[in-house]
């Protein structure tokens, strides 16, 4: 496939033209316009099969990339140069994004034509909104640049936003939608500082162009408000990252944002607008490590991943759980970014958008049926759910870290690699808190993914009027086809070509390694140091070129940490890996204590921990500490002190005084205007014209003559003061 | 060689005449008429410097101008002075004086 302008731009426009379609159309469609929406997106997914069977199956090497641009606009105006080029950059990790986002889109669209069926005024909308954010999303990742990206993360967040309020006659859901605007604009204020000051040492945001400017040393010595500007521009990028994905400080929208649509919730917060932040980041992963801001970003991550799994464990609402989780899964791919575990970040990014999706429509299929999102009133639903169940169950066990599912590949990596980079790297043993809080949080979530599926699924059920109105399920093929398909490849073996993803079996010739790990390295920037773009237009020839077939030359598994120490990352990882299979069954075991057999019972922890738990019923008074104190307290007192300030002294003093001086001001000139101007200038200025016109009416006699006459003399009077002689 | 205050007496003597025209003739036509006696004299004066002192073509070419304008002024003049006299059925220019005071 020639990568050209005609063979990359469908995958984005697919979407984006049932977006305008649909938009300006939609109501005259027939089913108002879903067909549309899904037809595109899987267009789309059709498109970005080709690429990544281009980019996986061995056409190109590892470390390939098609970076084609086009000038958007050139002000250039002789010595100053200012350009902005737009383009695409297709990379390994592009291809695998692009893949999961189509696909996890597709059949997110096929489950809401199930879900969002009977729902008033409001069906065609939602497609419209979801096609306009995968749209953005394909933008995203295809984008080749900081600006790009950044348009495309500001269209999804106005997506978003649209989304969450999208059942727009409940109050709460609008003012969800707000406050997950407002949240993430801080990010976002943040990250567009940041490409700030990207440009102004680099002078253009292209990917390519920042690891070139990183690895010809462009940044070093530069300083910004006392620190160096490495660490700030990736600090700022970095609040992007906190503000889109949840992370510690703004993680307080992604619970609310629960209020929209289950197959939102599922598409946009669970599978990729959050996991964009985590992209920006492995983008911007040399910059991370040039701003040696590395283990702020681990200790953020470590202290999301386990705090919203301890919140997670008291909710009673579906998919308020779910939300924590997501936050806390979120969490463990930032501790990958802090930690330099680059390709399991990724990797964890992959595996968690396709169980969490899957988690989430499932929920979406329970919500649908029982019409209450609150566990309480469950249980027993296995038998009346049974598709349902066994795609919720599937994906339980991946996210809790159980072997030989795709969340204990991805995960267990990240944990070992902190646990080498915690521990044996050589750095101060006080960083063994991440891996720490990282283990502990999978604890907990073996805990309490297990404590959701047994309440909601096993036991009898706790209110038999939910029961009985819940029908029996009964295949249908848009509402359970997607949740069999993505529980499917929440199989470990499609992640890392074995079962346990330490290596067993091979898919790949290469010495016993994932193919993720092969496929995805950190950007290596000396790579940079010199490169040509190529225009839109041109195909690519280098193709041909350079890499006839795939040859796998593999840097030694840079897949972030430092490979210098192989046998001890060795043994961290046999090590972590066993810690993680014996911390979920283990957590797995408690859960089935307290809610199957009920043996223990829950109000044993909750009674003695009765602050503690409070504490977590309301999210660790997040909510309480940004309105009632930060907002209320700082921000409105900040606010009248600005109003005293406009009132009571600006007003009072300069504008009232302004007033006073102008008063005296208007005395003086009204008695200039009526004595100088009026009665001297103007009145004596017609009096003079008077006076000379008396005298100029005696040669305007109208006889041409005379004229003439005084014409001569004027004549005859020049050429006498002509010095003739 | 003829000396070149000839030239510039005729000149002289051909503006006098045209001038004196202008100033006492009421015709309007007449005064036309005195207008051309003085650009003719100009042309003259024009030839005469170029001839005597400058030594170039310069003078000819102003004269060959001035000859052209003259032609137009008259064509002008006299569609004026046409015009004028289906207004005022005189050309008697004192009749002129709409411009006065």
């Amino acid at each position: 496939m020639e990568y050209t302008i005609t063979s990359i731009a469908p995958i984005f426009l697919f979407p984006f033209t049932a977006f305008v379609l649909n938009a300006f159309f939609g109501r005259k469609l027939p089913r108002e316009g879903d067909w549309l929406s899904v037809g595109a997106i899987f267009m789309s997914f059709v498109w970005a099969c080709r690429i990544f069977s281009d980019f996986i199956f061995g056409k190109f090497s590892t470390d390939y990339y098609v970076h084609k641009v086009f000038n958007w606009i050139d002000l250039s105006f002789g010595e100053q140069i200012f350009k902005i080029d737009l383009g695409i950059y297709i990379d390994n990790m592009t291809a695998i994004m692009l893949l999961m986002v189509t696909g996890a889109a597709t059949l997110i669209h096929l489950f809401s034509t199930w879900y969002m069926k009977g729902d008033e005024g409001g069906y065609g909308r939602f497609f419209i909104y979801l096609s306009l954010f995968t749209s953005a999303m394909l933008g995203l990742v295809l984008a080749d640049n900081l600006l790009l990206l950044f348009i495309f993360w500001e269209i999804m967040g106005f997506c978003s936003y649209s989304l969450i309020g999208y059942y727009n006659k409940k109050e709460r859901a609008g003012y969800a939608s707000i406050k997950a605007f407002m949240t993430t604009r801080v990010g976002d204020v943040f990250l567009l500082l940041g490409i700030l000051a990207i440009w102004s040492v680099v002078g253009n945001v292209n990917y390519v162009d920042i690891y070139s400017a990183i690895s010809q040393g462009l940044f070093e010595g530069k300083v910004v408000l006392g620190i160096s500007l490495a660490t700030f521009a990736a600090f700022c990028v970095f609040m992007g990252t906190i503000g889109k994905s949840a992370q510690f400080p703004l993680q307080v929208w992604l619970p609310d944002a629960m209020m929209g649509p289950t197959p939102c919730s599922a598409l946009i917060h669970a599978a990729t607008m959050v996991a964009a932040g985590v992209y920006l980041s492995l983008r911007m992963y040399p910059l991370m490590q040039l701003g040696d801001i590395t283990h702020f970003i681990a200790y953020i991550g470590a202290i999301t991943a386990f705090g919203a799994a301890t919140i997670a464990l008291v909710q009673t609402d579906l998919k308020a759980v779910l939300a924590f989780s997501t936050i806390s899964q979120l969490g463990y791919m930032v501790i990958g970014i802090g930690v330099g575990s680059y390709n399991a970040a990724f990797m964890h990014l992959i595996t968690h958008a396709v169980f969490k999706a899957c988690l989430f429509l499932s929920a979406g299929s329970v919500i649908h049926a029982v019409h209450t999102q609150e566990m309480p009133q469950m249980g027993g639903l296995r038998k009346k759910l049974p598709i349902t169940f066994m795609c919720m169950m599937l994906c339980t066990l991946a996210i809790a870290g159980i072997p030989f599912f795709s969340g204990f590949v991805s995960k267990d990596r990240i944990l070992g690699d902190a646990l080498y980079w915690g521990l044996f790297s050589g750095q101060s043993k006080v960083h063994f808190l991440v891996p720490f809080l990282g283990f502990a949080g999978a604890f907990l979530t073996a805990f309490y993914m297990f404590r959701m599926m047994f309440l909601t699924f096993f036991g009898t059920p706790r209110d038999q009027h939910v029961y009985d109105h819940c029908h029996k399920e009964t295949f249908s093929f848009n509402r359970n086809l997607p949740l069999i398909i993505l529980a499917t490849f929440t199989l470990g073996i499609f992640f890392s070509g074995s079962l346990t993803g330490q290596g067993i079996a091979k898919v790949f010739p290469k010495g016993g390694q994932e193919w993720f790990k092969i496929l995805v390295e950190a950007p290596q920037v000396k790579k940079f140091e010199s490169y040509t773009k190529e225009g839109f237009g041109f195909s690519d020839t280098r193709a041909e070129k350079s890499w006839e077939k795939a040859h796998y030359h593999h840097q030694s598994g840079y897949a972030g940490i430092n490979p210098e120490n192989e046998e001890g990352i060795h043994h961290a990882h046999v090590e972590g890996a066993i810690a993680s299979i014996i911390i979920a069954f283990s957590g797995v075991f408690l859960a089935f204590l307290l809610y199957i057999r009920r043996t223990i019972s829950p109000d044993k922890f909750v009674n003695p921990l009765r602050c503690w738990y409070e504490a977590l019923r309301r999210k660790y008074y997040f909510d309480e500490l940004y309105i009632d104190i930060f907002i209320k307290k700082v921000l409105l007192k900040f606010n009248e002190f600005l109003a005293f300030v406009d009132m009571g002294i600006y007003d009072r003093f300069a504008i009232d005084g302004w007033e006073k001086v102008n008063r005296v001001l208007f005395k003086a000139s009204k008695w200039f205007d009526d004595v100088v101007v009026d009665s001297i200038a103007v009145d004596g200025t017609g009096t003079s014209i008077n006076i000379f016109n008396l005298i100029l009416r005696i040669v305007q006699s109208g006889k041409i003559q005379l004229y003439f006459f005084i014409l001569l003399f004027v004549l005859a009077g020049y050429v006498w003061t002509l010095d003739i002689a | 060689m003829i000396p070149y205050i000839a030239y510039l007496g005729i000149s002289a003597f051909l503006f006098i005449i045209g001038l004196a025209i202008m100033m006492s003739r009421k015709n309007i036509v007449a005064i036309l008429l005195g207008i051309e006696f003085i650009l003719n004299a100009a042309a003259l004066n024009f030839v005469t410097y170029s001839k005597y002192s400058a030594h170039n073509l310069d003078g000819h070419i102003f004269a060959l101008f001035i000859i052209v304008i003259a032609a137009a002024e008259a064509a002008v003049g006299l569609a004026i002075v046409i015009r004028y006299f289906q207004l005022k059925e005189t050309v008697h220019i004192d009749e002129a004086s709409e411009l006065r005071n």
